[in-house]
């Protein structure tokens, strides 16, 4: 008998690799028998780091967790406010973010950037759909000086008319560059067909990008920029009473205010299966994008949903890899995964490959979904895909960073208070019959859009057969139907 | 928010076997991290012990326990400076190969063994080595172990393996380099610093070659490399040093040692002339311009001194090219410099992607009166200072995790023969006196020497 089993031809069932741990560490057999994996006991249990925290009078959220297994502190403010606020101006949360350490009420952005880069101190800011995030990282003996230079630029940005010319001149050229990069051209895509006209579904452009003026900054920092809307995390070698009391003292004058509705529009209903092909024609490869609506960050069932995914593309183990990779040699990866934001999400499974197999690695990205939906997930197979996001969650806590930003999580996004505690142990608790109840409710691959950046003049034709075709450039403009543009034939 | 572009000119000297599926896994290409002097900072010391297998395996152990992980990291001496001008690519095909399987690991399963376990892994090939790791729950050391032994002992490589990793390593290719606004300027830029040396092609390689290679030929690369007298193994994290060695000793020691490996014997020589080269391709989005030039190899007693250099130059917005090309004359958009120091010698590179409207004649014109600069006048005692305490805040948070620690660990020992360095990071630095920094920009920053590199935006850039 073999002591491990050799996936079937179709990659779809695993005998068990753990079966009948034996709760003992690891150790080595007295006379080796190199045929088997030694056997292993459970998972280590693992205990998160404690943490401080506090709220200030003002509504600002503070919270400490001390590491002081190197010696650097990171400072992490998080203002609930992002791209979701953008309004008319998509790229106004962006540039607002990046415009704080380019000038402040008492440092020039020269100045700001020659003392923070003389202590090897940096302060970068950057928007994302939900959250304006501003990270301060230094060395922890100068703590201190971070938390001033952090203080002075999520308080008193100047938006100065120059430093703003400047900051809109160098976000042109990325937009730019950002055209040019095939898997940003499929996201941006993917957005604006499953969020529409909501805030989630608009990107900035060099004409919205131009058009934002200083006052538009200035109100937008003015109104979203509240410490009842913000929440600090501090991490790194740092004494917690002290660095809650010196937080305070730099943030207690800040002032509570109004926080602002942002207007947002219903998200559109997918229905059908269409594509949607970008024409890049130097592609030598297409990036196809296989999307359908998914879910909120603080949808109940997040966790067990991940377990779900994992099967199908949740990394080299999943059945898109075996299948797209290692079976079929199309790609060099292929994966999935539930992106989720504040008010809803996408599911994404991607893969980049040659012209001529466009068509037919969509249809096993179809051929997979299906699957996931209608065939009970062997238990040897979820058991794997189980313990790899467990072990892998633990893993992860090597980084405390990491933690951090999950701590803020559970406020960003309105998680129960004991999410991560409880994480681990929601994602080994997912059987068959709960993974083939979500993936009926979650996966849909009859509703879906396919997104693909590629050469049309290559991939067009074998698109077709698998749904009504739409053509943009890379504008992300949809091209009117000219079959004029081929030569007239010889 | 920067470029994504702009970092990536080093990512792609180390072609991954898998992709990119760890986000903590980006250690620096080479222990170009490097510190300086503060007096009140205490860098915490990284502990090990280390020995040599009877076999010539050589073993380093570090010990963690703050965080129940291990990380496992075999080092193979091998890289693509070890390829034949007409097999280039192999040592990282290569490296695909080694997650086929072994006499008792069925095919395809290493990677469903490990994620099993709940751990992750992935290898890399660059110039002068190969590498393989997995980051593990500490309870399953046990396995990272047998799976590495398996490897080393009776790798499996059989047609079917062969023929479906030709296909990936294609599309691999395609990703990173042919479909990649500047996914080629390494390549480039490898062809023209390094002409005439093993350096001259880059770790993926040209696809022909490796579709020219017959089975018989990765046997015996394997053979001849994959041995335990030219590896290193680091185990690092949650352990216990009296279990782990012997574990080790029954997964490894039962090896047999392989014949000793001749290194290919080369140094880089001044560059006789300037070279020029414009590279037009449609997927360019922004004119960039590249200035470059040989360098010193990694253990170079100029190396440190040399990556200083390239911080005054363009670490940070104050920085001295950042603050005028992007700042003031706002004639580009990013700029990075990147000292790339290998085993037999190095490269250090200024990259500059430019504006729409940019010219690269202007950026060029731009970069050759800031070498001049530095080289007739060096730099301030406060612009090194700078740089120095740059490197201390990189170099503080550069061993954070146990992968990270096990690359290093790995690194010093098999490039320095000096696994210690891995906790004399700072005083690497702290000598360096800005006259040594003028020096080295004099010695290696030669106008007549360099080599210049034009991405233009094509001209027909309309769909055809």
């Amino acid at each position: 008998m073999k002591p491990l089993p050799l996936f079937l031809a179709l990659g779809m069932s695993l005998s068990p690799l753990h079966a009948a741990p034996t709760p003992s560490a690891s150790s080595a057999p007295a006379e080796l028998d190199r045929s088997h994996p030694p056997k292993a006991g459970p998972l280590p249990e693992v205990a998160l780091p404690k943490t401080v925290s506090e709220t200030l009078p003002n509504g600002l959220r503070l919270v400490v967790l001390p590491d002081h297994r190197q010696p650097t502190v990171t400072y992490r403010l998080l203002i609930r406010s992002g791209a979701l606020y953008d309004g008319d101006s998509p790229g106004l949360a962006d540039l607002c973010a990046n415009l704080l350490n380019k000038g402040t009420t008492t440092l020039s952005a020269e100045e700001f950037a020659s003392k923070t880069d003389f202590l090897g101190i940096s302060v970068e800011a950057s928007a994302s759909d939900d959250a304006i995030a501003v990270m301060a990282f230094g060395l922890a003996n100068y703590q201190k000086e971070i938390l001033g230079f952090l203080r002075d630029a999520v308080l008193s940005p100047a938006f100065l008319a120059a430093e703003i010319d400047k900051e809109k001149r160098t976000t042109i050229s990325e937009l730019i560059a950002n055209n040019a990069d095939p898997s940003d051209l499929a996201a941006r895509l993917r957005n604006r067909l499953l969020y529409g006209k909501h805030p989630y579904g608009a990107f900035p452009t060099p004409e919205s990008v131009k058009a934002i003026r200083r006052d538009q900054l200035v109100a937008f920092h003015r109104t979203q920029f509240l410490p009842n809307h913000a929440m600090l995390a501090i991490v790194g070698d740092v004494d917690p009473q002290k660095a809650l009391a010196e937080a305070k003292a730099a943030f207690d004058d800040w002032e509570k205010g109004e926080i602002p509705e942002a207007e947002l529009t219903a998200f559109p209903t997918v229905k059908g299966v269409t594509i949607h092909l970008v024409d890049r024609p130097a592609s030598v490869q297409s990036n196809i994008l296989v999307a359908m609506p998914g879910v909120p960050r603080n949808n109940s069932d997040f966790p067990e949903l991940q377990v779900v995914n994992s099967v199908l593309g949740g990394g080299f183990s999943g059945r898109l890899f075996s299948n797209l990779r290692e079976r079929h040699g199309y790609t060099y990866g292929s994966y999935s995964g539930f992106g989720s934001r504040k008010l809803g999400g996408a599911f994404s499974a991607v893969a980049q490959v040659r012209n001529e197999v466009t068509a037919a690695a969509t249809k096993e990205i179809f051929n997979e979904l299906r699957r996931l939906r209608d065939s009970l997930i062997p238990e040897t197979e979820l058991e794997l895909q189980r313990t790899y996001l467990a072990g892998n969650y633990l893993i992860s806590l090597e980084n405390n960073r990491r933690i951090a930003e999950r701590i803020q999580e559970i406020d960003l996004y309105d998680l129960p208070a004991d999410y991560w505690e409880t994480y681990a142990r929601r994602l080994t608790g997912v059987t068959p019959q709960k993974a083939e109840e979500l993936a009926r409710q979650y996966i849909d691959p009859e509703n879906l859009v396919v997104v693909v950046v590629g050469k049309a003049q290559e991939v067009r034709e074998q698109l077709e057969g698998l749904g009504p075709v739409t053509v943009y450039d890379t504008d992300l403009n949809p091209v009117s139907e000219k079959p004029a543009e081929k030569p007239a034939k010889q | 928010m920067k470029l994504r572009f702009l970092t990536p000119a080093l990512p792609l000297l180390a072609a991954a076997t898998l992709c990119a599926a760890d986000p903590a896994a980006s250690p620096l290409p080479s222990p170009s991290s490097a510190p300086s002097p503060t007096p009140i900072l205490k860098m915490p010391v990284i502990e090990y012990t280390e020995y040599d297998l009877a076999n010539g395996l050589h073993v380093i152990l570090h010990q963690d326990r703050s965080v129940p992980v291990v990380a496992t990291y075999v080092h193979y001496h091998v890289g693509s400076k070890n390829e034949r001008p007409d097999r280039t690519g192999f040592a990282h095909f290569f490296e695909h190969l080694m997650f086929e399987g072994s006499k008792n690991i069925p095919r395809g399963q290493i990677d469903k063994l490990v994620s099993a376990a709940g751990g992750n892994l992935n290898a890399s090939t660059s110039f002068d080595r190969t590498d393989y790791y997995f980051n593990l729950p500490s309870n399953q050391l046990g396995l990272g172990l047998w799976i590495e032994s398996e490897r080393m002992l009776h790798a499996q490589i059989d047609e079917t393996g062969v023929e479906t990793q030709r296909s990936v390593v294609k599309e691999e290719r395609k990703t990173s380099v042919d479909n990649a606004p500047y996914g080629s300027v390494f390549e480039n830029l490898a062809s023209m610093v390094f002409e005439g040396t093993p350096y001259e092609w880059v770790p993926i390689g040209s696809v022909q070659y490796i579709d020219q290679a017959t089975i018989e030929e990765f046997r015996d690369f394997y053979r001849h490399y994959y041995v335990p007298n030219n590896a290193t193994l680091v185990v690092a994290g949650d352990i216990d040093l009296p279990e782990t060695k012997k574990l080790i000793e029954t997964y490894f020691g039962p090896i047999p040692r392989g014949k000793e490996i001749e290194r290919p014997k080369f140094t880089l020589e001044p560059q006789k002339e300037a070279k020029k080269r414009s590279v037009e391709l449609p997927t360019t989005p922004l004119p960039a311009t590249l200035h470059a030039w040989r360098g010193p190899k990694e253990t170079s007693p100029d190396a440190p001194a040399l990556e200083l250099l390239a911080d005054i130059l363009a670490t940070g917005r104050s920085s001295r090219l950042y603050e005028r090309i992007v700042r003031q004359e706002q004639s580009g958009n990013d700029v990075s410099v990147f000292p790339y120091l290998l085993e037999n010698g190095g490269v250090i590179g200024i990259f500059v992607i430019g504006n729409p409207d940019s010219k690269l004649e202007k950026l060029d014109a731009t970069l050759e009166e800031e070498i001049a600069r530095v080289r007739e006048k060096g730099v301030s005692a406060e612009e090194l200072q700078k740089a120095k305490n740059q490197k201390i805040s990189r170099l503080a948070t550069a061993y954070s995790t146990m992968k990270q620690r096990a690359v290093f660990l790995a690194d010093f020992h098999v490039m320095y023969g000096d696994t210690g360095l891995i906790n004399r990071q700072l005083e690497r630095i702290e000598g360096v006196t800005p006259e040594q920094i003028q020096e080295v920009a004099r010695k290696y920053l030669d106008p007549k020497k360099n080599n210049i590199l034009h991405y233009p935006v094509a001209r027909d850039a309309s769909p055809s």
